[in-house]
């Protein structure tokens, strides 16, 4: 069960990757990220790995994705 | 009793599976930004309860603590993206 999960919870992390990385919309190329960080949190917790999924939950999904909001809406792209 | 408890978890990682699977089918279609935001906060929300779970499961309540810090940040993260659709930030 813990191994289907992890099977796809990896394959979140492919789809939210493309996703992000061919968006036209830059926030939700953000919001991509943001998931496939998640995803990656998650994978983290079910390998055994607390402290790093700590980590990537504080640094890829919460400053990450703040500074690259902050840059789209300094730079004047963005939105809908 | 035992195998109630089995069933039940037996459920709940089921329910889990449908729900991540939905969720990231409505990331893939969401035609706005706005559906994508709700896809992502829905997934956060499964993400926490299987964290949780796992820290059952596993028999390691030190996970509970990751879920506790997730569930704070996804808060911070959802906020920061209302704020820039909103043209605040």
């Amino acid at each position: 069960m813990i191994e289907l999960l992890a099977v796809m919870l990896c394959l979140g992390i492919l789809v939210s990757g493309l996703l992000a990385a061919t968006l036209d919309n830059l926030v939700g190329a953000v919001v991509s990220a943001e998931l496939a960080s998640l995803f990656a949190a998650v994978t983290y917790v079910l390998l055994a790995a607390p402290d790093v999924a700590m980590t990537e939950a504080a640094i890829g999904s919460g400053l990450s994705t703040m500074i690259f909001l902050y840059a789209i809406r300094r730079t004047g792209g963005g939105g809908d | 009793m035992a195998e109630t408890a089995e069933l039940i978890l037996k459920l709940a990682f089921g329910l889990i599976f449908i729900g991540v699977a939905l969720g990231v089918v409505r990331l893939v279609k969401g035609e706005t930004t706005v559906d994508r935001v709700i896809a992502m906060d829905l997934l956060t929300i499964i993400a926490i309860s299987l964290i949780v779970l796992v820290a059952h499961v596993a028999g390691r309540f030190i996970y509970v603590d990751v879920a506790v810090v997730y569930a704070l940040l996804s808060f911070l993260g959802v906020m920061a993206v209302a704020r820039c659709l909103e043209q605040g930030i």
